[in-house]
């Protein structure tokens, strides 16, 4: 497989200017102190053709950069970057030709107008061929179920069903990459899950190599395994969600009944989360691995047991505890 | 051709709203109508302003309120540029094949603004009419020269506002002075006023090269030969590539803004 993206030391850096408050406003209008923000330190990663990245962080981490500058909107204070052959901020306008964005909170459709003329505007803002444009949009409608949609202006469309337009918009000219910022941010389960459904689906059908990035961690677990985290303007790991994932196993939480209520619990080895009347949730401490047995034994010594169940912690915290041991 | 769509486009767009689309274009063009009756009013009292009677000024006030208008209603995009790039719309347009100078034309069409610019085309046929101007060709095109270089320096002024609020973001009050207040002053011939004023709308913002420089010419005034009166709507026109030229410059340092 080729690499499609290769991103090499890319530095981005903004200049602030910074607005003293009180006396000197008056000042300020004419003298300014400037700082230098970076947003990316040597960012350097690498994509392979057809296939779908995961791109997290937390909030300020520098995702929106990565974005823009690999859709060409913004030039980085240096680096390198190859994306199909193209530096995407030099040759803007061959190069756009071939990608897909989708910003989840702002649209690219028109607010009064409806769907359909949108799409026959980006038909001829790609050049996109009748025939081509046909069926590409035949096939749209048909995964994304969009047939009594494309009538009807945006404004009348609820979140998830916008979500569905801005997808098949972004891709009617057959785009070779795909750009997702945020795609299922406000969605319901169920449209979630379409959305999801689609884009495997897009991905598998017409070898499209898709970026996204998203807080929804189930997200990333339905869609992918590779991911890029990035945090503070730097790359923090770049490989397999499942890996990560790994690495927390041997953290459990515990929910147990007693049978009758205990003032205090407290059990060597474990933490206690929430205690109430016969209910106690309990999680190990990251040194100790976890056995049902072992627990079993401890717990029952001292108290009265009548249940337990036994759950993984959940991927959301999985990656908290990532943040936190970043200290991002 | 592409640009067709983004009219009709606007055009439905802007037929959702109908009857919000009258009441604009109405207000506006009683607006202008004021503005034209108190010019009456002072012809009344003076007979003359200058060398220049009421339905010369009155050519001048409708040559001014066509080309402001037209350009409004044209250039939108470069005149609310700052909410283009507040809003994120100036993202959109850069992942998109098409040159930016195109896109940011297409990307909004203020159709309020036309009855407005007819009103000034009627204004100018009726002064017109009343003055004794003997027409011969080249008078004709000086005249459409006039318009259409009004419209290319104030789609100038328009670009150099757009280019600095990349840098600032906000919405650049100080532009107005040249957007609004050249309107105001060159609703009368710009000669009449203070010599650092007059040059300032001559040389640094060509204003007076679509308001009393052509119209010496088609009236057969002034002292200058008459080939510079009639070439000063080229002159104008000139303004456009510095203006231009720093709105793409200032286009290249554009550093999108949050998420």
């Amino acid at each position: 497989m080729s690499k499609i993206i290769q991103f090499n030391k890319i530095c981005k850096d903004f200049k602030v200017s910074l607005k003293k408050s009180g006396k000197n406003k008056f000042l300020n209008l004419f003298k300014r102190e400037h700082k230098t923000i970076s947003a990316l330190k040597d960012v350097s990663f690498e994509v392979e053709e057809g296939d779908i990245v995961g791109y997290i962080g937390p909030n300020g981490a520098g995702k929106s950069t990565t974005i823009k500058i690999m859709s060409g909107i913004l030039n980085p204070t240096s680096g390198e970057c190859s994306i199909m052959g193209y530096t995407p901020w030099k040759d803007r306008k061959q190069y756009v030709k071939n990608i897909g964005v989708v910003f989840g909170q702002r649209s690219q459709l028109w607010w009064d107008v409806p769907i359909i003329d949108s799409f026959e505007l980006l038909k001829d803002i790609y050049k996109i061929p009748t025939d081509e444009y046909n069926e590409t949009l035949n096939e749209l409608i048909e995964t994304l179920n969009l047939k009594e949609l494309l009538n009807r202006p945006l404004r009348q469309l609820s979140l998830g069903q916008k979500m569905k337009c801005e997808l098949a918009g972004s891709l009617l000219h057959r785009p070779k990459i795909l750009f997702l910022d945020e795609p299922t941010i406000g969605l319901d389960a169920v449209t979630k899950l379409s959305v999801r459904e689609f884009v495997k689906t897009i991905n598998k059908k017409w070898n499209t190599t898709i970026i996204l990035t998203t807080h929804d961690m189930s997200d990333i677990d339905a869609l992918t395994n590779k991911i890029i985290l990035i945090g503070r303007g730097q790359i923090l790991y770049k490989g397999s969600f499942s890996a990560i994932k790994e690495k927390y196993d041997h953290i459990k939480q515990i929910e147990v009944e007693f049978a009758k209520p205990y003032d205090k619990i407290e059990l060597e080895g474990y933490e206690v989360l929430s205690h109430n009347h016969n209910f106690a949730t309990l999680k190990n401490k990251e040194e100790i691995n976890f056995h049902t047995k072992d627990f079993f034994n401890a717990i029952s010594k001292k108290y009265d047991v009548v249940d337990f169940s036994v759950e993984s912690i959940s991927v959301d915290e999985i990656l908290a505890k990532l943040y936190t041991e970043l200290k991002l | 051709m592409l640009y067709n769509k983004y009219v009709k486009m606007h055009t439905k767009s802007t037929m959702q709203y109908r009857s919000n689309v009258m009441m604009l274009s109405f207000s506006a063009c009683l607006i202008s109508i004021g503005e034209l009756l108190s010019i009456f009013v002072l012809f009344k009292n003076f007979k003359s302003v200058g060398y220049w009677g009421f339905y010369e000024t009155a050519l001048m006030f409708g040559i001014i309120t066509a080309v402001y208008s037209l350009t409004e209603c044209f250039a939108r995009g470069f005149d609310e540029f700052p909410s283009l790039i507040k809003n994120g719309d100036l993202d959109r347009l850069m992942v998109r094949p098409v040159n930016m100078v195109y896109q940011i034309f297409g990307s909004k069409i203020e159709f309020s603004k036309l009855l407005k610019a007819c009103l000034g085309i009627v204004v100018m046929i009726i002064a017109i009419i009343n003055l004794n101007i003997i027409w011969t060709f080249t008078k004709i095109l000086v005249l459409v020269m006039t318009v259409i270089c009004g419209c290319l320096v104030i789609w100038g002024v328009m670009l150099v506002g757009a280019g600095i609020s990349v840098f600032t973001i906000e919405n650049l009050e100080f532009i107005n002075i040249f957007t609004n207040g050249a309107k105001e002053i060159a609703y009368f011939p710009i000669n009449i006023y203070n010599k650092w004023l007059s040059r300032l709308f001559t040389f640094i913002i060509p204003v007076a090269c679509f308001n009393y420089l052509p119209l010496s010419y088609i009236m057969g005034y002034g002292s200058l030969p008459s080939v510079v009166y009639a070439l000063s709507p080229l002159f104008g026109a000139l303004f456009l590539i510095p203006c231009l030229l720093l709105f793409l410059w200032a286009l290249k340092r554009y550093q999108s803004s949050g998420t």
